[in-house]
């Protein structure tokens, strides 16, 4: 692998002259309804042919348009048919290099390969080649990491570590997300945008469902489509899970003699992805567990580098699934496995008194209301309100349970929340910058949020509600050049 | 372990600044108000609720709230690290490295180019960890930037 690869410009693979076309067509539908509409309109069929010429001579020359130049020092990409454009990215500031493949590229042999950097690059700004052919991207992926990872081109992979792999235990956790529901609706969406809602109201399998309806009584029918639902949605999102994540895979790869190598993450079944990262630029791991996921013993794990995105499918390292994976993979990753599961120090009696206040808030506003219109309040909202404040209390136990912080010279380590728990475990050496925050109320309780900056992730991560008199510790005890300013004191 | 608080004030034309801006947009609405009345006399007592609350607004915006502000807002340069203190309900105290420094910039809108201030923003490679020194007088300001560029361009490694 020298750079001989790619001194001359190159083009992608001559297979997109297939799927460009077909992706150009799908996205120019109402471009191709128009002319068909103009073409039966005018009664001329030529409109519609040279609507779908347009499109088809369009994705041809997508392709033609399209080249790329890995040199020594960066890699360019030349696109645009009829607005020309070069996107240069140096070769040293690749953080990471991710693959993803469609059905369509699949059947094809063909993969998209997008290029990080440190930059936030967002849509046109973003670096990818698509598509490749399959085969070649091994190639790329270490000639486009070369320079910001091997220590000399000839160096191969010495060791490959997998970290985890894909169990059809984890689909356990998947029934109890939205995603299903989330995706029902999206569906019931599109089809009342597309106007199908009407027609769907006069046809004959409305009709018998209303008759059905009508014969079981409301309530019946009531329950009978809300368990419906419910099935659908589970049922699809297990299959949602199965397929995003079935067959998941995390390896990490280690150069010879050298401590900091790569982590290779591949899932999918249709649509496959890979994600490469470089492990010099990791600084700790999120692992996060959502109330449904944590009643079943479960977790998830994120990535928290610089130049990947901190929230979202960029980070992510592994899916729900069960807590001691995910905590030993994280132990792994940062080398110190009590950061990611040793105790850690509560944030005493006011942080805990906010929480109750702020979950009883709502309870007590409505008892207050309830009470001033006491003859109007029906019989049935009393038990409704007592089932909510007990909710508000358990949320309120919860969450002043989960406050937590843990801090030495090399890891901060900040618990908090719920509903969707999370535990961040950052690198001391990556924060760069401290933030004390105090709200009124909060300085009247004694109580501070601190907030641990860094380029890395999410950029900035809180430890609520700490004792006010703690806060400047904690940074200290993380970040040597905030206990030597001129500023500190010991008290 | 206890940070002390910042040691250097804003400018002392900071509240009269601050207030002239809160001043605008209140008078403004003050402003539609007297229209407001001059044109419909009918619900005395929506106008009288109105002006009130705008009042208390113009009292809290261009009164309390600079003087409350220049109070609390300090900041300090040190060796190796710059020091805020900002903020009046919510008050915030960041400091960042100075080696981790990534640009400095000086901003000045129309009023504090009226007045002779200036603001600082120092970035660092983190979205979260800017640290603002706002309403300086343009020569302290000046300082401000040279030292802090004077600093940062000693520490050579990478920010992030």
């Amino acid at each position: 692998m020298t750079v001989e690869a790619g001194q001359a410009w190159q083009r992608l693979s001559p297979r997109m002259l297939l799927v460009h076309p077909v992706h150009e067509l799908l996205r120019q539908i109402p471009v191709l309804i128009g002319s068909l509409v103009l073409g039966s309109a005018t009664g001329n069929p030529m409109w519609a042919l040279f609507g779908l010429a347009l499109i088809v001579g369009y994705g041809l020359a997508r392709w033609f348009t399209t080249s790329y130049r890995i040199g020594a020092d960066e890699v360019q990409l030349r696109t645009g048919v009829l607005q020309r454009k070069v996107l240069s990215v140096p070769r040293n500031r690749i953080r990471s290099v991710s693959t993803d493949a469609r059905l369509l590229h699949r059947l094809l042999g063909l993969t998209v390969l997008r290029v990080s950097t440190g930059q936030e690059a967002r849509g046109d700004a973003a670096f990818a080649l698509d598509a490749v052919q399959a085969g070649q991207v091994p190639r790329l992926r270490r000639i486009l990491l070369a320079d910001s990872l091997a220590p000399s081109e000839q160096e191969a992979w010495t060791t490959a570590r997998e970290l985890a792999r894909w169990q059809p235990s984890w689909l356990r956790y998947s029934p109890l997300s939205f995603t299903g529901l989330a995706m029902i609706a999206a569906a019931v969406g599109l089809v009342y945008q597309a106007g199908a809602g009407v027609a769907l109201q006069n046809s004959g399998f409305a009709q018998s469902g209303l008759n059905a309806a009508e014969r079981f009584g409301v309530g019946a029918s009531v329950v009978v489509a809300v368990v419906v639902v419910l099935v659908a949605s589970v049922v699809l999102s297990v299959l949602r899970s199965l397929v995003t994540y079935g067959n998941l895979v995390l390896v990490r790869r280690d150069v010879a003699g050298n401590n900091d190598g790569v982590l290779h993450l591949e899932h999918g079944l249709l649509r496959v992805r890979e994600h490469t990262f470089d492990m010099r630029r990791l600084r700790g791991g999120t692992l996060r567990e959502p109330l449904l996921v944590r009643l079943f013993g479960g977790a998830r794990l994120d990535a928290v580098m610089t130049g990947v995105d901190g929230a979202g499918e960029a980070s992510l390292l592994l899916p729900p699934c069960p807590r001691a994976t995910a905590e030993s993979v994280l132990s792994e990753l940062i080398a110190r496995p009590d950061a990611v599961t040793g105790p850690l120090r509560a944030h005493g009696a006011a942080a805990t008194r906010r929480r109750w206040t702020r979950a009883l808030a709502l309870p007590a506003v409505l008892l207050v209301a309830m009470v001033a219109w006491y003859s109007w309040a029906p019989v049935w909202l009393w038990p409704m309100w007592s089932v909510l404040t007990v909710c508000c209390a358990l949320l309120a136990v919860d969450r002043s349970r989960a406050l937590g912080h843990r801090v030495d010279a090399e890891w901060l380590v900040a618990r908090a929340g719920s509903l969707d728990r999370r535990r961040d475990c950052i690198a001391a050496a990556g924060i760069i910058g401290w933030t004390v925050r105090q709200t009124l109320l909060q300085r009247r309780a004694g109580v501070a949020t601190l907030i641990a900056a860094t380029a890395a992730g999410v950029k900035s991560y809180r430890v609520i509600d700490v004792p006010a008199e703690l806060a400047w510790t904690i940074a200290g005890s993380a970040s040597p050049w905030v206990a030597d300013s001129d500023w500190a004191r010991t008290q | 372990m206890n940070l002390i608080e910042p040691a250097n004030p804003p400018s002392r034309k900071a509240p009269l600044v601050w207030a002239i801006g809160a001043a605008i947009p209140w008078l403004l609405l003050a402003a539609g108000q007297l229209v407001w009345f001059a044109l419909d006399q009918r619900l005395l007592w929506v106008h009288t609720l109105a002006a009130a609350a705008t009042a208390l607004g113009i009292v809290l915006f261009v009164v309390v709230v600079p003087l409350w502000r220049y109070r609390v807002h300090r900041w300090d340069i040190g060796p190796n690290a710059v020091y805020t203190r900002t903020g009046w309900l919510v008050q915030e105290r960041r400091i960042a490295p100075i080696s981790r420094v990534q640009t400095v910039d000086t901003e000045r809108g129309p009023l504090d180019q009226l007045f002779g201030l200036a603001n600082v923003t120092v970035t660092t490679a983190s979205s979260a960890g800017a640290v603002r020194i706002v309403a300086l007088d343009a020569h302290v300001a000046d300082r401000v930037v040279a030292q802090l560029t004077d600093i940062a361009a000693l520490g050579g490694e990478d920010a992030t």
